[in-house]
């Protein structure tokens, strides 16, 4: 057997009041669950977040349960009131979220927050430095 | 200490060796009074020219009054020995023990592995019978709990090889084993007088029984069985060791079969699943030609999630309905939400001349806050008009279906729509073509597309060499279509390991007259 050389790697960065994870490698059967509880934990984490945004540059293959994945993800964020973006989607997953019409839920914005955080809520995330990169 | 000369004569005792030996009062022969290890050992040292004292660990050695002594000599000047007695019983009994302890461990760490290496529950109990007669008794049986009355009895007698039967009787009627079965409450291992033993569990050519240890097998939370150990009358009845150590041997010997028989139960539950989820053979509908194929994924779970159904019309005009869709992941969730959507579209046949309704209706009725587990799927209304077939074509978020006309071109059907089971509200768009005689329709699932391999082995086969390969298919009946796609594919994939592949082609068959009217119509697409 060859060794899989597309785990899926992340790395987490906290900016004021976003999150980004950037994605390396596949996301599929053996990896999606890693993404969902990555993102998740810092769903919880940031009760101020706005956006949680996944950087797809480096992503590889999608398989039906990375978007099982992506779709939780999407729920998890709108549960939460952050919205979430896919930035700068390969050709592959573009047509992917395309054939299944996911790309519209996946990154809607969330219905109007429930009770919007408190401005000095906001502002005291802003004047925060931005926290240091975790990588995991 | 005890002092003897060259004559083999007691010259002194200490209160030590007076105790030990009393009868050694100075002036008897040693020979009278000391074991024979000891008056060897002093004989051998006055006969050896030398007269060293014996290298360090080889010290004589014996049991004096059933204690085990080790006798150091040190010569003396005058040629008289004296005798250090040390008693080693201790250490030696220690070492014993130790020894025993690895034999045991090495042998238990033996039954663990040739038990777990198997997930076959015959061959668990007949190997668990084998190794209890190889040191622990001289006959084995492995009962496994009854299923109804009838109690599946491995047999072994040491040596022998071990023989399979089924006994029907009721086994509380043996004192023990009932309990032992039932596993809960856990019962100790007992003992059993080997006259009340009824004559199933008296093995032939055993002989007379000594004595009979019944011991529960524990199981995963569920009883595994249990061992009864069987000695012949002349040996030595179980020692209280022997019994923990045969509780030892149980307990991974239960381990090992109840992981068999999980193992065993799942399997014939996926094996009947697979049954009831297998795709249904194809054939002509009402003047429209169906064909299908289905390569399961060849992974260990082998339920996948790909699918394929066609529903005839009840009404003989109206059209039938074909779907082939795809569910995301593997193994049991996959078969059981496949069997839910094929469940749920059956019962919404009354709809289906309205995908779009269909869809919805199915859509909200996978809609789970548990898990974003999708499908994705096509469905296909086709019904013969004239020589050719009208179909109507809606994709919930599932790859175009390819349509195949009769110069060799190869269409994407362009209907859209979202995939199925987590969007609360969807949509999708449905198209409507004919298809003339020899022209087919082509639904798959991703299987196919992403397979990986090729000259290099890690490109994906691809929609371009699918519609490339289908041009080449024009005008062929719809099994030829399959079975060529399905061929490119494993010819494609070589040993790789693949998904789920699905295929169905749905044909307008070609009619004996080629002149029929409308034969050669064009689809007419509608948004």
């Amino acid at each position: 057997m060859t060794t899989h050389p597309h785990h899926l790697q992340l790395t987490t960065v906290d900016e004021q009041s976003s999150v980004r994870i950037e994605l390396h490698g596949d996301l599929d059967y053996d990896n999606a669950d890693l993404l969902v509880q990555e993102a998740t934990a810092r769903l919880a984490a940031r009760p101020a977040l706005t956006d949680l945004h996944l950087r797809c540059a480096e992503l590889g293959a999608v398989d039906s349960m990375g978007l099982c994945a992506l779709l939780m993800i999407a729920r998890r964020a709108t549960e939460a009131g952050v919205r979430l973006h896919l930035d700068d989607r390969p050709a592959r997953l573009e047509r992917l979220l395309s054939l299944t019409g996911t790309l519209g839920h996946l990154t809607a914005p969330p219905p109007t927050r429930p009770p919007a955080p408190s401005a000095t809520e906001e502002s005291a995330g802003a004047a925060r430095p931005p926290g240091p990169n975790s990588t995991t | 200490m005890l002092i003897a000369d060259v004559q083999g004569i007691v010259a002194r005792c200490n209160d030590a060796a007076e105790a030990l030996l009393p009868a050694a009062t100075p002036g008897t022969p040693l020979a009278d009074v000391v074991p024979d290890w000891l008056r060897d050992a002093h004989v051998g040292l006055n006969s050896s020219g030398a007269r060293d004292a014996p290298e360090a660990g080889r010290a004589a050695a014996g049991d004096i009054d059933g204690r085990y002594f080790e006798a150091h000599p040190t010569v003396r000047d005058d040629g008289s020995v004296a005798w250090w007695l040390v008693d080693d019983t201790d250490h030696r009994l220690v070492r014993e023990a130790l020894r025993m302890e690895r034999e045991l461990s090495a042998f238990l760490a033996k039954a663990s592995s040739v038990l777990l290496s198997s997930l076959n529950l015959e061959r668990c109990m007949d190997v668990t019978a084998q190794m209890a007669t190889e040191s622990l008794a001289d006959a084995a049986l492995v009962i496994a709990p009854a299923r109804g009355h009838r109690l599946p009895v491995v047999t072994c007698l040491r040596g022998g090889t071990p023989e399979t039967a089924t006994v029907t009787v009721n086994p509380d009627a043996v004192p023990g084993l009932g309990e032992a079965l039932r596993g809960f409450p856990p019962v100790p291992s007992r003992w059993m007088d080997p006259g009340g033993a009824p004559a199933w569990m008296k093995p032939e050519g055993m002989g007379p029984i000594g004595s009979i240890v019944i011991t529960p097998l524990p199981g995963h939370g569920v009883p595994a069985g249990a061992l009864v150990l069987l000695r012949r009358a002349e040996a030595a009845a179980f020692s209280e060791e022997e019994e923990v150590f045969a509780r030892l041997f149980a307990a991974r010997a239960g381990a090992g079969m109840s992981a068999a028989r999980l193992y065993a139960e799942q399997s014939s539950i996926s094996e009947l699943l697979m049954r009831e989820l297998l795709p249904p053979a194809l054939h002509q509908i009402s003047g429209v030609d169906f064909a299908g194929g289905y390569r399961p994924s060849a992974d260990h779970e082998r339920i996948g999630g790909d699918f394929y159904d066609v529903h005839p019309a009840t009404v003989e005009g109206d059209a039938s309905l074909v779907l082939l869709g795809d569910v995301c992941g593997k193994g049991l969730e996959a078969a059981v939400l496949t069997g839910r959507i094929r469940n749920t579209l059956h019962a919404l046949l009354p709809f289906a001349d309205d995908h779009q309704r269909m869809l919805n209706l199915l859509n909200t009725s996978m809609l789970s806050s548990h898990h974003t587990r999708f499908a994705t799927m096509v469905l296909a209304s086709a019904v013969r008009r004239g020589s050719a077939v009208d179909l109507k074509l809606t994709s919930g978020g599932h790859p175009r279906p390819l349509i195949v006309r009769a110069d060799g071109t190869v269409e994407e059907a362009d209907t859209q729509g979202a995939l199925i089971g987590v969007i609360p509200a969807i949509a999708s768009t449905t198209i409507t073509t004919s298809l003339a005689p020899g022209e087919s329709c082509v639904l798959y699932t991703d299987g196919i597309t992403e397979a990986k391999g090729g000259p290099m082995g890690g490109d994906l086969f691809g929609e371009e060499r699918l519609k490339r390969a289908l041009s080449g298919c024009a005008g062929m009946p719809a099994e030829g279509i399959v079975e060529h796609v399905q061929m490119l594919a494993s010819q494609w994939l070589g040993d790789g390991s693949h998904d789920d592949m699905a295929v169905v082609v749905i044909s307008a068959p070609r009619t004996h007259h080629l002149s029929a009217v409308n034969g050669h119509t064009r689809g007419r697409y509608t948004a």
